[in-house]
């Protein structure tokens, strides 16, 4: 293989791990907006918290001395996704649910409230700075010519994508199998008409925002391991690129959210590879604008029909 | 009812007249820089110094008469707070201020204190645009980067001779002010970067510029701006197996990088203003500075602490707190400080200052360069 061609594969495989975690935070704000037309701004909060948490899990268990890397993973798993959610949940129950049926920019308001809140709330309790693990998955395989350009692809990027696709197989299924998934569709569909038909449309909304959240703090998990650094204002960023990704793919469409946050990672890995990397934002942001410029209700969005 | 009236208004100018005797009796020094935000630490430095200078000064009978007071404000490194910070000094009626720290946030302060005839200090900003305007009431303690980036080049130069150098920044005034005066000078030496760059603050994920200096076969990166980036690219780019050396300013020198990079962090070449805290004429003040359980090692403690000795020697010398007064004392003078003989130029920075190049260590420990 070429040297150039080595080069792209491992812009590309960089591009496809930032692109998955996106994806991974995107669908908390498109399944929100699909269901109650609101753009939940706290989510990436939501996100920073549970990495803190996981963070905090981790270095305890490591601290406590215990060496099973699955088991510290998967108890930080849990515990993240339970206390992320229980946020997520709480958020909706205090600061939108009282707001509903509101002219809709007052649960926006709300939500940015919710945002700086939620920040300075870990600013307050965990401190402002940067907190660090030391790595706990390294190591990963390398191919090509050393002599041209030797891609490497390391064990954590492997796990980012295993744990992102098992997430999203596992978030469809229960979207196209379950009862709550039938409900969360037929909510998103028409909320009022689910709502007459029986269905107990707060319950869903709920569990919408609790998926959401445990979704954020699976990502947060990943990206904590895979950077090793949290700090409280990871959650603005981070909430920023997840948002683009869901307007980019259609918001309100979850196989949407997850293809916007591939071609946003990738298009981020593209342009610092063969441009000044300073103009990777300015080259996402304005695919972003082109796109919805063609097409205004994202890639994969239904156009939105006014509801009378 | 009469008396009741009297009594009031004795109690009223009772008090009045206590007001202003508090008011005479100390002079408040205004601590303007980041409490809060990502580069907090830094404000801790300037923080401990300026706190410790005034303990002492205290101690020894304060200036004229009169006791010092420092009173902090928090701008968070945020420009837009800084301007606020400025404002809410004035307002109070603070009429010298030690900081700001962040040279984006110094340089819109700086305005206002002017303006305002407030004499302004800053121990730690380096951007060179702070003090071109022809200022009267801006001074700083500590060398610019125009100073510290030809130092840098020139030990590039001479010492570490890259092949392919690659130069990064972050942006901001600081770091990019810092990367654009390393260029300017390993370029008159013919060594051409391959690379000029800049990053994002706040960015965790670097593996795209990674694979890009992997590509261009750099072995040496000079990075302009602050330890939470560099702290992450030299993570990232050990675990890539970039086999690079990276060298950086003060503002990536201090433990928290080893805290983020590890082991990574071992062998970076940080240029830092000399360790005043090693000088043996400082020793008895770094023992009072740790015996209360702080750190005198940062690099802006020293400055920030020979910020209020100008501030105060010009006071003593000249009998009054009056600013102008005080501003072209300063400028004529010169004063014998904890960081050694300072005297000003025209445009309120230092004459001279000199740096140290320092090899990091991965426990957050540094060593001279030889």
């Amino acid at each position: 293989m070429s040297e150039t061609l080595l080069y792209l594969i491992q812009q590309l495989i960089n591009g496809l791990t930032i692109g998955s975690t996106y994806a991974l935070i995107a669908i908390g704000y498109t399944m929100v907006y699909g269901i109650i037309g609101m753009i939940n701004f706290a989510h990436g909060e939501v996100y920073m918290i549970g990495s803190y948490i996981s963070f905090i899990v981790i270095a305890g268990l490591l601290g406590m001395g215990m060496v099973s890397l699955p088991l510290i993973l998967f108890i930080a798993l849990v515990i993240a996704v339970l206390i992320a959610s229980t946020y997520g949940w709480t958020v909706e129950r205090v600061a939108y649910r009282p707001l509903r049926g509101t002219n809709r920019l007052i649960p926006l308001i709300s939500a940015i409230g919710m945002s700086i809140f939620l920040q300075n709330y870990v600013v307050l309790s965990q401190g402002s700075r940067d907190v660090a693990l030391p790595p706990m998955i390294s190591g990963g395989w390398t191919f090509g010519d050393p002599s041209l350009f030797e891609v490497s692809f390391s064990y954590m990027q492997l796990f980012i994508w295993v744990a992102t696709f098992i997430t999203m197989l596992g978030l469809t299924l229960f979207i196209s199998r379950s009862r709550m998934g039938r409900a969360c569709r037929a909510c998103s569909e028409d909320l009022g008409m689910t709502n007459l038909l029986g269905v107990d449309t707060n319950r869903v909304i709920a569990m919408t925002f609790i998926i959401g959240a445990a979704l954020a703090a699976i990502a947060g998990l990943l990206l904590s391991l895979y950077y090793g650094v949290v700090n409280p204002f990871i959650g603005f960023m981070a909430g920023l690129k997840a948002f683009t990704a869901a307007v980019l793919g259609g918001i309100g469409s979850i196989p949407g959210a997850v293809l916007g946050g591939l071609i946003l990672g990738v298009t981020e890995a593209l342009t610092a590879a063969y441009f000044p990397s300073e103009y990777k934002d300015v080259v996402a942001f304005s695919l972003l604008i082109l796109i919805l410029l063609f097409r205004p209700s994202g890639l994969l969005g239904k156009p939105e029909v006014e509801k009378v | 009812m009469k008396k009741f009236t009297r009594t009031l208004l004795s109690v009223g100018t009772a008090l009045c007249l206590y007001g202003a005797a508090a008011q005479a009796d100390t002079i408040k020094i205004g601590l303007a820089g980041p409490a809060t935000g990502p580069v907090a630490q830094y404000g801790d430095m300037q923080k401990i110094g300026v706190l410790a200078a005034i303990e002492q000064i205290n101690k020894a009978g304060g200036v004229n008469g009169m006791l010092l007071e420092g009173v902090i404000y928090d701008d968070a490194c945020d420009p837009k707070q800084a301007v606020a910070v400025a404002n809410k000094i004035v307002n109070d009626g603070i009429l010298h201020v030690v900081g700001h720290l962040c040279s984006s946030s110094t340089e819109p302060a700086s305005d206002i204190y002017e303006e305002e005839g407030v004499l302004m200090i800053t121990a730690a900003s380096t951007s060179p645009s702070i003090t071109e305007k022809g200022y009267q009431m801006i001074f700083r303690t500590i060398g610019l980067d125009s100073m510290q980036g030809p130092f840098a080049a020139q030990y590039i130069i001479n010492s570490v001779k890259p092949k392919n150098m690659a130069i990064i920044h972050d942006k901001q005034q600081y770091g990019e002010g810092l990367a654009t005066a390393v260029k300017n000078e390993v370029e008159k030496a013919g060594i051409k970067p391959v690379m000029f760059e800049g990053v994002t603050p706040g960015d965790k994920d670097f593996s795209a510029l990674i694979a890009k200096l992997k590509r261009n076969n750099v072995d040496f990166v000079y990075y302009g701006g602050y330890h939470p980036e560099l702290g992450l690219i030299l993570r990232q780019a050990n675990a890539k197996g970039l086999d690079a050396r990276f060298m950086g300013p003060e503002g990536v020198g201090n433990p928290d990088i080893s805290k983020i990079a590890g082991e990574a962090s071992e062998g970076l070449l940080v240029t830092l203003p000399q360790s005043f805290e090693k000088d043996p004429a400082n020793q008895a003040l770094v023992k009072a500075i740790t015996d209360k359980g702080e750190d005198p090692s940062g690099p802006f403690v020293f400055p920030a602490y020979s910020a209020i000795e100008v501030m105060t020697a010009a006071m003593t010398a000249t009998g009054t707190t009056d600013t102008e007064k005080l501003a072209d004392y300063i400028r004529a003078n010169t004063f014998k400080t904890t960081t050694g003989e300072l005297s000003f130029n025209e445009k309120g920075d230092l004459k001279e200052f000199s740096f140290v190049v320092y090899d990091w260590h991965a426990d957050g420990t540094k060593t001279p360069v030889q």
